[in-house]
């Protein structure tokens, strides 16, 4: 129930390695923030700069308005799970959940009160008794957030809660912090590396690299707007295609010619590129697997591959196709789209004509890497 | 020597192979000891310019600080207490007077008797008045460099204390400026138990570390350098002793010092000191890993008992055992009645007689008390051993004896690494084991001599410790011992960590 | 007949030539149960030997008997047992709460001059500890804490550098999540608090190996004892007593059975000790090994 307002944080260490540069952020109050990026981008750095747990090397962080640079943890009012749970070993699971509470001195009978609330949402009541080490992954991660539920701090921070959970049960965990949000009301930060959990997961999404911060945006803004090449690629699986190609400017409208095609750039990119006054140039290309797609002969606009792999995951099939100058590009198809006799055509060193849909075309400059659609 | 590309040693035979990594080896010694002295320099010079920048800081603090601070150049603590913090001034404050009355009451007395260690020694004076004499204790030696390096050991505190106190002035006013508020002496004490609690923990060990550590450690190597011996210690008729400079290091590596050779000496207490090291190091490891993987192996039974039988040494107090053992092999011991009860012998061998005999004696019987701690070590680290190591080496076809040196022995030597070297040169001072199986016999009569009697099985700790017990104590020289001690042990250490698998590269076997 | 003897190793089967294998351990191992046993067994039957009490040829007594544990309480031997006893739970107290409060320190705090300080303690480790003994016999013998009254003296000396045998509980430390602390930390724990909520109570195996050595080790010690006591009989530990009766050819002529004895009632408490808590013992030998 509070806001978080981060300027020119910087995390340096002993030995010099910057690990956060300059790092800038408004979070309102009760919105989920999710920091994303590979490893060792600096995102859960910055979530420990804000509980405390690692000293702020420059700027301020501020919650609810008020610095808290040089307050202990404990004197911010947060509340934290962490990746590998930390519960406390030796207490069962009622002492874990009850153990901010004691160190506040509140009293037993509130205790309960509050302890057994958390433990009905989590449903984990069953278990109260337990030492966490007989409980399964997902029952330590339940009872990770119920310590956390119960402390009504300002601010909620997750370190990677998911990451040491098998597929199913993240997903399933997933659905349970989207209601626990709604039900707790309060302040979110999430980090995590999985870019499904940050776009299904936060209204805003702070994309991080090597300690600089990408882009920040809500899930749409990021996935379709990409302010750089690195968001593009980092967001959507499979991964987006990028390969060289050459932007050319005809008249009021553009093409692009790529691996021999001449593609035409119509429609509200035409229009973008116009309006940021892009002339002909060099340009790095990107296109997301599905939004590529197979045509049924050579033509102007097609690009000839030969199929590499084809991997059929049920509802959609992906195909891994190598094009004349050697560029390996990933085409995700519908299943429902193929028909019988394209599905039988799919097989290894068979030939493939592709093509583009103009309307989702990325161009980005290969210097800066920057959208220049979006500039 | 030539460097071989890796595909170029991958072409070299074994024995080629084997011939170029012990070459490697030893042409790598002198680049570990050129670094080791790097290192030193690069300390000394990185201290240097810190101190050279804290005086420059301690300039520019003077220059742009307000009075208060300016104040506190002199009275320590003023700054706080003008700001409000009351409890840290007040410390400073403390400090400060207690230093201030310290020096001029008796401190600077005993700094400027320092370079002398005292003129005047005890005498007998004669009372013409009573016809009597009478002794007047004069200037004691040991006292004046006790004192002496205590209250040099006061001054440095001081000075860094003083430094803190100026650094506390320049962050106040750092905080004040920027609009904050200061710390309370509530929130000081507070923070002992929380943010600064490791100085609360670190206090009192500390305090014994320096006190009874360094500070004779630092004693001992002034001693090093002055001619304190046990006749000394007699404050009534003998308390002076003077500097000698490098007199003492001089005589260790001398051949001939009123008729004793103290280089000969030295050289074969240190040569065998080395030599019993390595024996008991390596004896221990590998048979104590032997019989580990006897306990250990799968289908065994009774693992627990055979545990327990050799962990039965550990438990039991070392001076009983060892003590006991050795008079089990004396001339008249258990073992000489029960070989010629036997009839194995006809006359009583004379264990502790001869060097040989002994020598051999004292690594044998120290297999016996170090093989249950391997053992245990051992065991420990074999069931850390991924089990799939061995399966997949079984699936490749090896046999029991490869899978031990190419599998068990390699992670071992890994993972135990610096605990091979710790326990080497933890056996260079053996003290026990040494003093209570032979207390250094037999006598090494043609080194014997003003250093104290010397036995062939004596390492250099045992020999330094006799030479510091009773009247004939050579203090000077034990210091000098001690410290060649220290460095054997020092550059040892340091050149094998450097070369060592487990430092240099970490992740190899994780 | 290479091939032949390997042929018939196959067809031996597995189970044979473990068989064989297993049978020659057995023999080893029975083989060093008794090399490590007998000294054991020698000092308790002659212990209870009566006929004399010299070093003699044979191991069982012809005349048994209890006389020399009944002569122990005639010498100052009780006295000696008093002082070892007083000094080693002393020092076990102490150490242990110095040891741990440095190795926690070591482990968990990031401060300036930790890693000066580690490396510092490690240098001065390698000094021979004997060394700084010369001062502090001749400082202790200033506030007369030596010879007969070497008890208080002693307990200093021990305790006193104990910090720097940190390595074994930092290693058991260093093993902890440190996300344990954090989540205190987070949850409103002070440093403090951490250490004695968190910490403290999942640390118990390497408490009771701080404290077991921190006994063992006065327990048995000979070097100290030996010099701050000056073989003033009163001031003795049991080690040093105990040797003194073996100091001398004439000595041992009357004292070697006590000896044995003495050495009996000596090791019995302390190996009882260990044997109930070895478990905690390996633990710690190990992880120390392990880490280096």
């Amino acid at each position: 129930m509070a806001s978080v307002k981060l300027t020119n944080v910087e995390k340096v260490y002993d030995n010099k390695v910057v690990a956060v540069h300059d790092f800038n952020l408004d979070i309102k109050d009760k919105e989920f923030i999710v920091f994303v990026g590979p490893s060792g981008c600096g995102k859960s750095t910055t979530l420990r700069m804000i509980a405390g747990l690692e000293e702020i090397s420059s700027g301020t962080v501020e919650i609810d308005g008020e610095v808290v640079n040089d307050l202990q943890p404990k004197d911010r009012d947060i509340a934290m799970v962490f990746q590998n749970y930390a519960l406390y070993p030796h207490m069962t699971v009622y002492d874990n959940i009850a153990f901010s509470l004691r160190l506040k001195k509140v009293p037993e009978d509130q205790i309960y009160e509050k302890v057994t609330w958390a433990a009905e949402i989590l449903g984990i009541t069953d278990y109260l008794l337990r030492k966490p080490r007989a409980l399964s992954g997902g029952q330590r991660q339940r009872v990770a957030i119920g310590r956390a539920m119960v402390r009504n701090s300002k601010v909620f921070l997750m370190d990677e809660p998911l990451s040491n959970l098998d597929a199913k049960l993240r997903n399933q965990m997933r659905a349970e912090i989207i209601l626990l949000r709604q039900r707790l009301d309060t302040t979110f930060i999430y980090v995590t590396h999985d870019q499904t959990e940050a776009m299904t997961l936060g209204d805003r999404i702070v994309i991080m690299k090597d300690g600089y911060i990408m882009q920040v945006g809500s899930p749409t803004e990021v996935f379709e707007r990409p302010a750089n090449l690195f968001v593009a690629e980092f967001i959507g699986a499979p991964k987006m295609n990028t390969f060289k190609a050459e932007l050319v400017k005809e008249g009021a409208g553009y093409f692009v010619k790529a691996f021999g095609a001449k593609l035409p750039v119509n429609g509200p990119n035409g229009e973008l590129l116009a309006k940021n006054g892009v002339g002909s140039r060099e340009v790095t290309l990107g296109a997301r697997p599905e939004h590529i797609v197979l045509a049924d002969a050579k033509a102007e606009n097609t690009i000839e591959t030969k199929l590499i792999v084809s991997e059929m995951m049920g509802s959609e099939v992906h195909l891994h196709v190598r094009t004349t100058d050697g560029t390996d590009l990933i085409v995700r198809v519908p299943t429902i789209q193929l028909s019988p006799a394209q599905r039988a055509n799919l097989q290894s060193g068979a030939t493939l004509y592709i093509t583009f849909e103009d309307k989702v075309m990325y161009f980005f400059d290969p210097e800066s890497q920057e959208n220049l659609l979006f500039h | 020597m030539k460097k071989y590309s890796d595909l170029e040693f991958l072409r070299l035979s074994k024995w080629q192979k084997f011939c170029y990594k012990i070459a490697a080896f030893f042409c790598s010694i002198p680049h570990a000891v050129g670094n080791l002295f790097k290192k030193i320099g690069l300390f000394f010079k990185n201290v240097f310019v810190s101190i050279g920048k804290e005086l420059a800081d301690v300039v520019t603090a003077f220059t742009k600080g307000d009075w208060k601070t300016k104040v506190s150049y002199v009275i320590m603590g003023f700054g706080n207490i003008a700001r409000g913090q009351v409890l840290r001034g007040l410390m400073f404050l403390l400090f400060e007077a207690v230093f201030i009355f310290y020096m001029i009451t008796t401190g600077s007395g005993w700094i400027s008797m320092l370079p002398s260690l005292g003129k005047q020694g005890p005498q007998e004076i004669y009372d013409p008045i009573l016809d009597t004499y009478h002794t007047e204790y004069g200037d004691n030696s040991f006292k004046i460099l006790l004192y002496g390096v205590l209250t040099i050991f006061f001054i440095i505190a001081f000075i860094y204390t003083w430094r803190a106190n100026i650094r506390q002035n320049q962050v106040a006013e750092k905080i004040l400026r920027s609009g904050k508020k200061l710390k309370s002496g509530k929130q000081d004490l507070h923070s002992l138990v929380d943010d600064n609690f490791h100085k609360t923990l670190l206090a009192l060990p500390l305090t014994g570390i320096v006190v009874f550590t360094v500070l004779p450690i630092f004693f001992m190597i002034l001693v090093a350098f002055t001619n304190y011996n046990g006749a000394h210690n007699n404050g009534y008729t003998n308390a002076l002793f003077n500097w000698v400079g490098l007199e003492n290091f001089r005589t260790l590596f001398s051949w001939n010092v009123g008729g004793v050779n103290y280089a000969a000496t030295f050289g074969e207490i240190l040569t065998w000191t080395l030599l019993w090291a390595f024996l008991a190091t390596f004896t221990n490891y590998f048979l104590g890993i032997f019989v580990a993987m006897m306990i250990n192996k799968k289908g065994i039974r009774l693992k627990k008992v055979w545990r327990t039988i050799l962990v039965l040494t550990i438990a039991i107090p070392q001076f009983i055992s060892l003590l006991y053992v050795s008079r089990m092999f004396d001339k008249n011991g258990i073992v000489n009645g029960a070989l010629m009860s036997l009839g194995l012998i006809s006359e009583a061998i004379d264990f502790w007689g001869t060097a040989k005999l002994a020598r051999i004696m004292v690594v044998v019987i120290n297999i016996w008390i170090g093989i249950p701690y391997l053992m245990l070590i051992a065991t420990g680290i074999l069931m850390n051993i991924p089990a799939d190591l061995y399966e997949s080496a079984k699936i490749d076809g090896a046999s029991g004896w490869k899978q031990f040196s190419k599998i068990t022995l390699p992670y071992m030597l890994f993972i135990t690494g610096p605990y091979l070297l710790t326990s080497f040169t933890g056996n260079m001072n053996n003290f026990n084991v040494i003093y209570l199986l032979t207390g250094g016999a037999p006598t090494n009569t043609a080194a014997s001599g003003a250093a104290g009697s010397v036995g062939y099985t004596d390492l250099l700790i045992t020999w330094l410790f006799k030479i510091t017990t009773g009247s004939e104590a050579q203090y000077y020289l034990a210091s000098v011992v001690g410290i060649m001690i220290f460095v054997v042990v020092a550059l040892i250490s340091l050149v094998v960590y450097n070369m060592l698998p487990s430092i240099k590269n970490e992740e190899d076997f994780q | 007949m290479s091939t032949n003897n390997t042929s018939m190793k196959k067809h031996m089967g597995l189970k044979a030539s473990t068989r064989l294998s297993n049978t020659a351990i057995y023999i080893i191992l029975v083989i060093i149960s008794v090399i490590w046993l007998i000294p054991f067994v020698c000092i308790v039957l002659q212990s209870f030997r009566v006929e004399s009490t010299w070093k003699v040829g044979y191991v069982i007594p012809q005349q048994w008997g209890l006389d020399n544990y009944v002569k122990l309480f005639q010498t100052n031997f009780p006295r000696w047992y008093a002082n070892t006893f007083i000094i080693a739970l002393v020092v076990a107290a102490v150490q242990t709460v110095i040891v741990l409060c440095m190795s926690y320190t070591l482990s968990r705090f990031r401060f300036k001059l930790r890693k000066p300080l580690m490396q510092f303690m490690l240098v001065l480790g390698m000094f021979p500890g004997i060394l700084g003994m010369i001062i502090l016999y001749r400082v202790l013998a200033d506030l007369n804490l030596v010879g007969a009254n070497s008890l208080p003296g002693l307990i200093l000396v021990y305790v006193a550098s104990s910090g720097m045998g940190y390595y074994v509980s930092k290693g058991f430390f260093d093993t902890l999540p440190k996300s344990l602390d954090e989540a205190a930390r987070v949850d409103g724990a002070t440093r403090a608090q951490v250490l004695t909520k968190i910490i403290l109570p999942l640390s118990k195996p390497i408490v009771i190996y701080t404290i077991l050595t921190g006994f063992m080790g006065p327990w048995g010690d000979f070097v100290f004892a030996r010099y701050v006591s000056q073989l003033k009989p009163l001031g003795m530990n049991a080690a040093v007593g105990l040797q003194s009766w073996l100091a001398t050819d004439t000595m041992t002529h009357d004292y070697y059975t006590m000896f044995c004895a003495g050495g009996v009632v000596v090791a019995l408490p302390v190996a009882l000790l260990f044997m109930c808590l070895q478990r905690y013992y390996v633990e710690g030998v190990t992880g120390g090994a392990v880490k280096g």
